[in-house]
C-alpha cells in the first residue's frame, strides 16, 4: 500500500498531505539547505505517532519530526525524503505542578505559550531561546536550546526530568521521572537532549521550573577597543559574578543597528550588555557594580544601567534589532547562517572576534561577531550575496577557516544552534572519537536508520552539496 | 509560469531566512494549522514560483490568496520582510497564469460597471465645501451613517467638499489584477481630482498612500485628535472595547490616536486579549472575505468571543470593513455584541 494510504489510515485524511507545494514548504527551515519528503503528517496522539512509526521502520522509510522548523542547520530538512512529522498539533499542557516545580507537556507546546501558562505561578522556564515565541519544546529538547539568560540558568538539558519517547521499532518507553536527582542507569532521557531527531520521537516531556526572579537590572558599556571588551568579558566571568546575561556587538553589528534602524548607538568598536537578576536588591546592585567596575577597568564606558522595564527595553533595542538590521546591511545581500555559534574559551573571545572580521575580509564577504558570550558563545552572521556562486565558495573557504581556528583554540563547532547538516563537516572532523561512539548508540537504537537519518555524525561531508540550497544561485 | 512581478522581490525572497517568526500570530495558520497557511509558508511557495521549482497550481493559489494582509508577519519578522507585497506580486503572475477566481471576477467587474464594491448605483452626499472628503464604497452604501460623519467634521470646523466618487481600486491591487488597477487609478484621478485630502475609511486611505503617492491622503482620525479637544463635548460615560484595525495599527502606526478619543469623550476602554500591534485580525482584510468567506468569518468569530468574554456589550472599531465582518457575525451569533464605528460614538459625544 503507498504510503499515504496507510497514514490517513492512522491519522484521517485531514491531517495528510502530499501535494507538492505543501512538500516543498515542509521541505526547507531556517538554514539554506532542502529537500522534499515524501508526505507530510499531523499526529494527534502517542498512538497514532507508535503506529506511524512502526510502519515506517517495516518499510524502512525516514521519519523527520519538525517543530516549528526554526532550526537554523538543516534539523528538519528531510535529506532522505520520507515522512515528516509535524509536531505541533500536539500542543497540550498536561500538568502544571507547582509544589514539586514541574510540568508535563506534549512535545508541540511552543515554549512562550509554557512560560504564559506558569507564570502566574511565579516561576518560568529558564532555557528560551531567541526563538521561543514559536520554537517547541520537543525541538528545543531535540536541540538542547539555550539562550541569552544561559550564562546563568543553562540550557534544556538541565531542565529536563523525563520523557516520553517511541523508539525506532515502535515502543513507546517512559524515560527519567519528575524528581531533581537521579542517580541510577544510563539516563537516556539526558540522551535524547541534543540528539536532533535521531534516537526517537519525543512525545511528552516533563520539565522542571525554577522562581522568576523578582529583579532585573541591565547596563550598557561601550570599549573603544574590541579587545578590551572582550576581556573584560573573560574577567567578569573569572570574578565569580553571576551575570543573568552578558552579550557583546561588534562594530560592524553597531553599525549595522545604526545604519538600519537609524537607533543612534555609539560609534565604537564594541559594546556590552550586562544583565543581573535576583530577589534581593543589594544582591543585585552588588552584581551590577562588580561588572561595571570591571569594565571600566578595561577602559569600557558605562552609559547606561536600569532596572526600569521601560529603560531596560531601550539599552536593549540595539541588541533586539540586530538580526533585521543585519538583513538590511548591505543591498542584495542576505543574512546566512553558516559557523554561527561556535563556542570559545573567556579568554579568547576578543582574538576570535576579530579573528572572524579578518577571515572575513580575506574571503570577501562580510562577518558580523556577537552573542551570548558569557556563556561562551560567539555568533556570528555571513552576509553575502547569495544569488552568486563565487560567494557561496568564498563562505565554504571562510567557514572552514573559522572552524579550524576555533578548533586550534579550544572551541568547539556549535554551542546553541546544533549540527545537523551545515555544521556537521567540522564537528565531525573535531570530534572523530564522539562520532564512532554516536554511531554505535545510533545502531542499537534505530538499527534501519529511519530516524532523521543522515543528520549530526551521519551527515554528508560537504555542507554545501549535503542537499540543494533554498536559494536560486546564477552560475 | 512567467513571475515577471514575483522576479522584482528576488531580494526581499532572499533576505527571509525563514525563521518562522510569523507563526506567532498568523491568524490563518492558527485556524488551518498547515505551514503553508502561514506567512513563511506563502513566502517559501512564492519562491518556489519565483524560482521556477514550483509550477503554479490551484492548490498554491488557493493558499496564496488566503491571507488578509494584516500585517502580523510584517511585526514579528526577524527581517521585516513585507510579506503583503510579495504576495501581491505572487497574486499578479497567479492571475496573469490564468488563476481567475470568479468571485473575484465578479467582484471586479462590480467596480468596472458601477464604481463601487457592492455593484449598485450608489449616490455621493454631494458637499461643496472646502476640504476633499473621499467616503470610499462601504461609507458610500451607509448613506444615513456618512451624513452623521460629515457632519462629525462639519463640527470640528472643516467644511466637507463630497464629489461623485468611485473606488480607490484597492481590491484590484491586491486581488492581483495589475493592469485593471492602472486603468482604474486614472478613472479615479479624474472622479476624485485632488492632491490633498480627508480620507473617511481605513482601507482607503492606506492602499492610497502606497499606490499614490503624490497624494495627501489625511485619515480623519488625525483631524478628529486634533480638532476634538477644542470642541464641545459630553462624556458619554459607557463601556466598550476596541478593535484596532490592521491597517490603522500596524499599517499606520496609529495606536494611542483612537484610545485618546475614546478618553477624550469619556468613554471606558476594556481591551480585548490582543490589541494595539498584537491586535488579531478580524478575517475581513486581503480579499478574504469574498475568497473564502467562512474563514474570514470564523477569525471574526473569534474577536467577538473575545468581546463577550471580557464583559462587554460593545466593541467599536474604525475600519469600515471590520465593522461589517465583525458586525456581521455578532448578529449571527447571540446578538449581544453590538459592533459601531468609532466616528458613532464621536458624533454622540458632539451631538
Amino acid at each position: 500500500m503507498e504510503i499515504k494510504k496507510v497514514l490517513v489510515e492512522i491519522v484521517g485524511e485531514e491531517n495528510v498531505r502530499d501535494a507538492l507545494a505543501e512538500l516543498y514548504v515542509y521541505g526547507s527551515d531556517a538554514s539554506i539547505h532542502r529537500e522534499l519528503p515524501n508526505v507530510v503528517v499531523r499526529p494527534r496522539t502517542v498512538e497514532q505517532i507508535q503506529k506511524i512509526i512502526e510502519y515506517a521502520n517495516n518499510e524502512i522509510i525516514p521519519v523527520i519530526a519538525r517543530g516549528a522548523g526554526s532550526g537554523m542547520s538543516g534539523h528538519s530538512v528531510p535529506i532522505d525524503h520520507g515522512i515528516v512529522l509535524d509536531m505541533k498539533g500536539m500542543n497540550r499542557i498536561l500538568e502544571i505542578k507547582c509544589e514539586d516545580m514541574y510540568c508535563r507537556v506534549e512535545s508541540g507546546v511552543v515554549d512562550d505559550d509554557l512560560n504564559r501558562a506558569i507564570k502566574p505561578f511565579g516561576v518560568f522556564y529558564p532555557p528560551s531561546p531567541a526563538s521561543s515565541r514559536i520554537a517547541t519544546i520537543g525541538g528545543e529538547i531535540a536541540n538542547n536550546a539555550s539562550g541569552i539568560r544561559s550564562v546563568k540558568y543553562g540550557a534544556t538539558r538541565d531542565y529536563v526530568l523525563g520523557m516520553k519517547v517511541v523508539l525506532a521499532d515502535g515502543e513507546i518507553v517512559n524515560l527519567g521521572g519528575k524528581t531533581r536527582v537521579e542517580a541510577a542507569g544510563y539516563q537516556i532521557h539526558r540522551l535524547m537532549v541534543g540528539s536532533e531527531g535521531t534516537l526517537g520521537i519525543i512525545v511528552e516531556a516533563t520539565m522542571k521550573f525554577i522562581p522568576l526572579p523578582k529583579l532585573r537590572c541591565l547596563g550598557m558599556a561601550t570599549f573603544e577597543k574590541l579587545e578590551d571588551a572582550g576581556n573584560a568579558i573573560a574577567n567578569i566571568i573569572a570574578s565569580g559574578a553571576e551575570p543573568s546575561m552578558l552579550e557583546l556587538m561588534d562594530n560592524i553589528a553597531i553599525e549595522a543597528v545604526n545604519t538600519a534602524m537609524k537607533l543612534g548607538l555609539p560609534d565604537v568598536e564594541a559594546i556590552i550588555l550586562f544583565e543581573a537578576d535576583g530577589k534581593v536588591k543589594e544582591a543585585v546592585d552588588f552584581e551590577m557594580q562588580g561588572m561595571k567596575e570591571i569594565c571600566e577597568k578595561h577602559d569600557g564606558k558605562v552609559t547606561a544601567m536600569s532596572y526600569d522595564a521601560k529603560e531596560r527595553t531601550k539599552i536593549y533595542a540595539g541588541r533586539k534589532k540586530l538580526f533585521p538590521a543585519l538583513s538590511r546591511y548591505k543591498e542584495g545581500f542576505a543574512c546566512t547562517s553558516l559557523a554561527d555559534d561556535m563556542a570559545v574559551p573567556y579568554s579568547k573571545m576578543a582574538e576570535c572576534a576579530m579573528k572572524i572580521h579578518e577571515i572575513a575580509e580575506k574571503n570577501g564577504i562580510i562577518m558580523t561577531a556577537y552573542g551570548h558570550c558569557g556563556s561562551g558563545v560567539m555568533h556570528t552572521k555571513i552576509l553575502m550575496d547569495t544569488t552568486k556562486k563565487e560567494q557561496w565558495e568564498a563562505a565554504k573557504n571562510a567557514v572552514e577557516e573559522v572552524y579550524d581556528y576555533v578548533d586550534s583554540i579550544g572551541g568547539i563547532t556549535s554551542g546553541e544552534h546544533g549540527i545537523a547538516l551545515s555544521k556537521a563537516p567540522a564537528w565531525k572532523r573535531a570530534r572523530k572519537d564522539l562520532v564512532e561512539a554516536m554511531r554505535k548508540i545510533k545502531h542499537a537504537l534505530d538499527p534501519n536508520n529511519i530516524l532523521n537519518p543522515h543528520k549530526l555524525m551521519d551527515a554528508p561531508d560537504d555542507w554545501l552539496t549535503a542537499t540543494p540550497i533554498r536559494y536560486r544561485v546564477k552560475e | 509560469m512567467d513571475a515577471k512581478e514575483l522576479k522584482k522581490w528576488e531580494a526581499e525572497l532572499n533576505i527571509c531566512i525563514r525563521c518562522a517568526y510569523c507563526f506567532e500570530g498568523c491568524p490563518v495558520y492558527k485556524e488551518l494549522g498547515w505551514e503553508s497557511d502561514g506567512a513563511r509558508g506563502k513566502i517559501v511557495l512564492s519562491y518556489g514560483l519565483f524560482s521556477g521549482e514550483l509550477e503554479s497550481s490551484e492548490y498554491i493559489a488557493d493558499k496564496i490568496f488566503e491571507c488578509t494582509y494584516c500585517r502580523d508577519c510584517v511585526e514579528r519578522c526577524s527581517a521585516n520582510v513585507s510579506v503583503p507585497d510579495i504576495l501581491t506580486a505572487a497574486r499578479t503572475d497567479l492571475v496573469n497564469d490564468g488563476y481567475k477566481n470568479e468571485a473575484h471576477l465578479e467582484l471586479l467587474d462590480k467596480i468596472k460597471d458601477t464604481g463601487n464594491i457592492f455593484g449598485k448605483e450608489l449616490k455621493s452626499p454631494v458637499r461643496n465645501g472646502e476640504v476633499p472628503v473621499l467616503l470610499g464604497c462601504r461609507l458610500l452604501e451607509r448613506t444615513e451613517d456618512t451624513k452623521r460623519y460629515l457632519e462629525i467634521l462639519e463640527k470640528l470646523g472643516i467644511k466637507p467638499k463630497v464629489v461623485d466618487e468611485t473606488c480607490c481600486g484597492m481590491p484590484f491591487g491586491v486581488l492581483g489584477y495589475k493592469d485593471d488597477l492602472a486603468t482604474h487609478k486614472e478613472e479615479f484621478r479624474r472622479r476624485f481630482p485632488y492632491k490633498k485630502f480627508i480620507c473617511m475609511c481605513t482601507t482607503c486611505v492606506f492602499f492610497i498612500r502606497k499606490n499614490y503617492p503624490d497624494l495627501e491622503a489625511i485619515y480623519v482620525i488625525e483631524e478628529v485628535v486634533k480638532r476634538l479637544p477644542e470642541v464641545e463635548h459630553k462624556k458619554l460615560g459607557t463601556k466598550v472595547t476596541y478593535h484596532d484595525p490592521c491597517n490603522v495599527a500596524r499599517g499606520m502606526d496609529m495606536v494611542d490616536e483612537p484610545r485618546s478619543i475614546l478618553k477624550e469623550i469619556g468613554v471606558e476602554l476594556v481591551e480585548l486579549p490582543t490589541s494595539g500591534k498584537q491586535a488579531e485580525c478580524c478575517g475581513g482584510g486581503g480579499g478574504l472575505l469574498v475568497t473564502n468567506n467562512p474563514l474570514a468569518e470564523k477569525l471574526a468569530e473569534k474577536r467577538v468571543n473575545q468581546a463577550l468574554e471580557i464583559g462587554v456589550d460593545t466593541l467599536v472599531t474604525l475600519c469600515p470593513t471590520c465593522e461589517f465582518n465583525i458586525g456581521n457575525v455578532a448578529s449571527k451569533n447571540s446578538g449581544k455584541l453590538k459592533v459601531k464605528n468609532l466616528l458613532d460614538l464621536v458624533w454622540e459625544s458632539l451631538k
